[in-house]
């Protein structure tokens, strides 16, 4: 019998829970206070294992139709690359600083996302790139007061 | 109270908020046109515009984009047919076949002065009633704070779409993003597993901005290989006799109000939405109405009832907000963050210790309207334009504002960290099904709900007082009341068919 996405998600918080609850025995007592720091996070965790399992077993229990019902078509292709030119862009950040990294993450997403076919598209991509840069770098810093990110390689 | 309200406008007509205003009120309006941008992602964008600003004017620019938000969804409703926000669901219902009729500048403007006088409604309340209702909540102690945390939370979780135990779940997964890092109360590290990264916990706004943001565009990038484009749309005339559709509005007066309490009614509730308003006043036009036929063929009523209740639902949810410092959704979520970070704490004392801010943003909140019109009017022409800026522009731009965003909160790379963690987190819920507002929610309140528990136990060692003093007791019977009416809604959506629409995380 195999799990839906209900009876994974019942069974990832569980299994969660249950290291959070068996960890929590690392949390020191105070002497002196009756109520110490692990007592809430114990009935959180309490509780989330309970309505994990309650979710495990109402989706173990479910009766399933003969077929599944049609899902609407996706992709993940697009998904997985925008993650990864994200946590790249968020690693990149504190190394090459605002600006730089902020440039070449916008033109590496909008060419993910809508890759460009002539040197034109290529031009498009790059202008817009500079310019969100410098619209965001200069109202943020100059205007708004709100200090962005300096590279350590960089230096600005 | 109304000599500090007009103060206030005084306040408000100042260069200095009035430029934020109509800036967020203009944003709110894009927001809400282009489709799949939905208002918390609007608010999210223009948060990080507001750290350097005066509370009062970040705030007023905040309400701007509330306003302008639920006013602008409603174009693509009735021009495209899709809905520009969940909230605009039920306006396509008869919008969008009264735009098809040949009479678009008829269905927006019937749209867009229902949403100014339901809103303008919806202020008599926001002005009236959050000052008692505060004051009422100056008699709570710790019990009472706590059963209403976990009456709110009970709410949010109950009335989601998805299952009733999904959104439980989600609550105590917000919850326990609170008790990782330092105590509120001794300050001893909890779960950090010896990393300076948890050791300071998760700030909530970073969690927000992550879950929400990261939910909404990875949704919209899996769609983006498969979905149509709005290109080739003609863009029509929106001329009309403001008049004629204003007296269109006027003449249903009994429609216009019941549609406006609705919207205040679920807008007070937490974390309903305006979703909810929208559908539900349009159902209840159709239910009160002789000819319930005619709805869904493009008749006056459907439009109304549906546009005033969503903005009336903003002044509910902002009395929620100020006189119980809970927020009522995700918006006003945000709207709170943006208050803790200039050290305002909205609650029962909000009125009395921050004046100044509160009736400025009543005062904004009024002032938010007539500008909605103004600027609706100005950019009709070139509505068709703004729904057709393509995602691939549109998404790099909101994810670096998405980053300059939580950076800026304490200026350190973690909030960055932690805005990646909780995309990707809030994602994964999202694929598994797991309804978001509940868990941010437990983000909001966890903290809360903790530091009550432990004082109201610390005073008194006796858990039956949580019981048996009156209001928390009604607070908790409320709390397992909202959850049997859950169980009776879910058993009883689960016999319809299911509807599609735009999702709001």
């Amino acid at each position: 019998m195999g799990l839906t996405r209900d009876g994974i998600g019942g069974l990832a918080c569980l299994a969660g829970s249950l290291v959070l609850l068996w960890s929590s025995r690392d949390i020191p007592q105070p002497a002196l206070v009756p109520i110490g720091p692990a007592f809430y996070p114990r009935i959180v965790l309490g509780m989330t294992a309970v309505l994990s399992a309650a979710l495990l077993a109402t989706d173990l229990g479910r009766r399933r139709p003969p077929t599944a019902p049609p899902r609407a078509r996706v992709s993940y292709r697009l998904v997985v690359l925008t993650f990864l030119v994200f946590t790249l862009y968020v690693f990149v950040l504190p190394w090459l600083g605002y600006r730089v990294s902020t440039t070449l993450f916008v033109a590496a997403l909008q060419a993910t996302l809508d890759p460009p076919r002539r040197a034109r598209d290529w031009g498009l991509v790059a202008v817009m790139a500079v310019v969100s840069m410098l619209v965001t770098y200069y109202l943020f810093e100059r205007y708004l007061s709100v200090l962005l990110p300096r590279g350590r390689l960089t230096a600005f | 109270m109304f000599s500090q309200l007009f103060a206030s406008f005084g306040d408000i007509l100042q260069t200095q908020y009035l430029v934020p205003l109509a800036i967020g009120t203009l944003a709110g309006l894009v927001g809400g046109v282009l489709p799949g941008v939905t208002i918390t992602m609007t608010i999210i964008i223009v948060l990080p515009f507001t750290f350097g600003l005066d509370p009062l004017a970040g705030l007023a620019a905040m309400t701007g984009v509330y306003v302008g938000g639920e006013s602008g969804g409603l174009v693509t409703s009735i021009l495209l047919g899709i809905p520009g926000k969940p909230s605009a669901v039920a306006t396509m219902f008869d919008g969008f076949p009264m735009a098809r009729r040949g009479e678009p500048g008829r269905a927006i403007w019937l749209g867009t002065w229902a949403s100014f006088l339901g809103g303008l409604l919806g202020a008599l309340f926001l002005v009236g009633a959050t000052v008692p209702l505060a004051t009422f909540a100056l008699q709570f102690g710790p019990w009472e704070y706590f059963s209403l945390f976990i009456f709110a939370l009970s709410m949010v979780a109950g009335l989601t779409e998805q299952s009733l135990l999904k959104g439980l779940l989600a609550g105590a997964i917000g919850m326990i993003i609170t008790v990782i890092g330092s105590d509120p109360i001794m300050a001893v590290g909890r779960f950090t597993f010896g990393s300076d990264f948890l050791r300071n916990g998760f700030q909530f706004l970073p969690v927000l901005i992550g879950v929400f943001a990261f939910a909404q565009i990875m949704t919209d990038l899996e769609r983006m290989a498969t979905a149509g484009t709005t290109r080739g749309v003609e863009a029509p005339s929106l001329a009309v006799s403001h008049v004629a559709v204003l007296w269109d509005i006027l003449k249903r007066p009994f429609l216009l109000l019941w549609s406006t309490i609705i919207g205040l009614l679920i807008g007070v509730l937490p974390a309903i939405g305006g979703s909810a308003a929208n559908v539900m006043a349009y159902d209840q036009a159709k239910k009160f109405s002789r000819h319930p036929e005619k709805f869904g063929t493009g008749i006056p009523e459907g439009i109304i009832a549906s546009e005033a209740s969503n903005n009336s639902n903003v002044a509910g949810s902002l009395v929620t907000i100020m006189a119980f410092g809970i927020p009522g959704d995700a918006v006003t979520a945000v709207m709170l963050g943006a208050m803790t970070i200039h050290g305002i704490q909205p609650g029962p004392l909000f009125m009395s210790q921050q004046p100044k801010v509160a009736y400025g943003l009543f005062a904004a909140y009024i002032l938010a309207h007539p500008i909605m019109i103004v600027l609706q009017w100005l950019l009709a022409p070139v509505y068709l334009k703004i729904v057709r800026v393509p995602k691939a522009v549109l998404i790099p731009q909101v994810l670096v504002l998405c980053v300059i965003g939580a950076y800026a909160l304490n200026n350190v790379m973690d909030n960055v960290y932690a805005l990646l963690l909780f995309g990707v987190v809030g994602y994964g819920l999202v694929k598994l099904g797991f309804p978001l507002a509940p868990l941010i929610l437990g983000v909001i309140l966890g903290d809360q709900i903790e530091v009550n528990l432990v004082r109201a136990l610390m005073t008194d060692a006796d858990p039956w007082l949580f019981v048996t003093r009156p209001i928390s007791g009604a607070m908790l019977g409320l709390a397992v009341a909202s959850v049997v009416f859950a169980l009776w809604q879910h058993r009883r959506q689960q016999q319809l068919p299911p509807a599609e629409a735009d999702t709001d995380f």
